[in-house]
């Protein structure tokens, strides 16, 4: 393994990019993604019409191209940004349509019922929503928004099409450069596989200790299926 | 704005277009046929080949599909085979989305009652016969709807040929940018030409989402 002599930290850094990439992307995600969930659920169609559009604008074109649109699109307009910032802001917005209608399905299983007894008890309509609906929500999607930062954690390696060194675009670099094709892309096969291994079981740890009574056993796994679409 | 310079651009956007098309409904049949063929053999619970399922599943659903691309297109041509563009995307979009829609077969075969294989063996019908009559139907109506789901995921992902050399779709897009600049509205025209294969697909998923649920009432 004299490739891990030479290229270790140049590896070791690559897989710090993917892991900063993942972790901002999905910051980003959840917090476009809670607006949209709640923008779609509005009672004014002013909210709700843009935020259906912005999700199956999303959703059903690749998030290559929207990567390509942000990386290409800004400069165009005067808008220098670098490629792992264009990277980041497009996936994360790729994510935030996904992590959307997650939320959505987990704001709708709230019972009605909850709303009008928080409102009868004087609570705010802010106070009902943070304390009442949402830690409920997210409870009940945790399984799916696991599915999708894994999604997300994939979909980084998109960015090395932009000449992001993340581990992808790294590996693509060592193996330009040494032509040990298949043990370079075997390392980096090896580190998405240690990430999404690690994140799975973080996951259903960080589970068990805020989840009280705890989530049922079935839901806790996180299945890497989606049924509408991939981050890709 | 640069609307008639990508007028002038069609024939390209065309070709792309008619590319990604073609490499989608391929990449649909054989994914398709593997993921059943999978689902099949998990279900038969053979000792070995188990086992090579299960670590299969785990790297294809664990790591990234570009990264599986370049592994079979850069590592076809590391070990002296020749591969083009296409061939290796035809390649690693099959096992890779195979490995999801495999999961969406299981969960068909799952639906059906365990009841009904018990009745079934004791009326005496063939395995093949079992497969064919009592379990398939049942296990379509389930499962095309989140096939087609998968299907939109598959025709996003072909993007990623772009990345090895392939014109698709997208690549096209970037040639004429490229060329005429213009990237906010050569990409709009390229991402409204995605959303037309995938609102097709989306309104299949709709539609077999409403046949299943109608299947479920009359059944109870």
């Amino acid at each position: 393994m004299s490739l891990f002599e030479t290229y270790g930290t140049q590896l070791v850094g690559a897989l710090g990019i993917t892991a900063l990439a993942s972790v901002l992307s999905f910051a980003l995600a959840i917090v476009v993604g809670t607006l949209i969930a709640l923008a779609r659920r509005s009672r004014w169609a002013i909210l709700r019409v843009p935020a259906t559009i912005y999700v199956e604008a999303l959703r059903n074109t690749p998030a290559l191209l929207q990567i390509f649109i942000v990386f290409f699109g800004f400069p165009a307009i005067g808008i220098i940004i670098s490629p792992l910032t264009a990277g980041v802001i497009a996936l994360g917005l790729n994510g935030a349509a996904y992590v959307g209608e997650i939320l959505r399905a987990g704001l709708a299983n709230v019972s009605p019922g909850q709303l009008e007894a928080a409102k009868t008890l004087g609570i705010s309509r802010g106070s009902t929503l943070g304390y009442v609906v949402l830690p409920q929500a997210f409870r009940y999607v945790y399984p799916p928004l696991v599915n999708e930062l894994l999604q997300i954690i994939l979909g980084t390696s998109l960015l090395s099409a932009i000449g992001v060194n993340d581990l992808t675009g790294q590996s693509l670099v060592i193996n330009s450069i040494t032509f040990r094709t298949m043990e370079v892309f075997t390392i980096a096969l090896v580190g998405y596989l240690i990430i999404t291994g690690l994140v799975t079981l973080a996951t259903r740890l960080l589970a068990k200790v805020i989840f009280k009574p705890p989530l049922p056993r079935a839901r806790l796994r996180p299945r890497l299926l989606r049924t509408t679409g991939g981050t890709s | 704005m640069g609307w008639i310079e990508i007028w002038d651009n069609r024939i390209p956007l065309i070709d792309g277009f008619v590319l990604t098309l073609l490499l989608s409904v391929l990449a649909i049949v054989t994914s398709t046929v593997l993921g059943f063929l999978i689902a099949l053999a998990q279900r038969a619970q053979l000792p070995v080949l188990d086992q090579i399922i299960q670590v299969y599943l785990w790297i294809f659903r664990g790591s990234p599909l570009l990264l599986q691309l370049l592994f079979i297109f850069y590592g076809a041509a590391y070990l002296g085979f020749r591969v083009n563009a296409f061939g290796a995307v035809i390649v690693g979009l099959t096992l890779y989305m195979a490995s999801y829609i495999a999961e969406v077969f299981r969960a068909g075969f799952e639906s059906v009652p365990a009841g009904q294989l018990e009745a079934a063996r004791t009326l005496g019908l063939s395995r093949f016969s079992i497969l064919r009559d009592v379990q398939f139907p049942q296990t379509l109506i389930v499962v095309l709807a989140p096939l087609f789901g998968q299907y939109i995921a598959l025709v996003k992902y072909t993007s990623l040929a772009s990345i090895i050399g392939f014109s698709d779709l997208l690549r096209q897009g970037q040639a004429i940018t490229a060329r005429i600049g213009y990237p906010f509205e050569v990409f709009f025209v390229v991402g409204v030409l995605y959303f037309l294969i995938s609102y097709v697909l989306s309104l299949g998923a709709k539609y077999f989402e409403k046949r299943a649920s109608r299947g479920k009432v009359a059944r109870t």
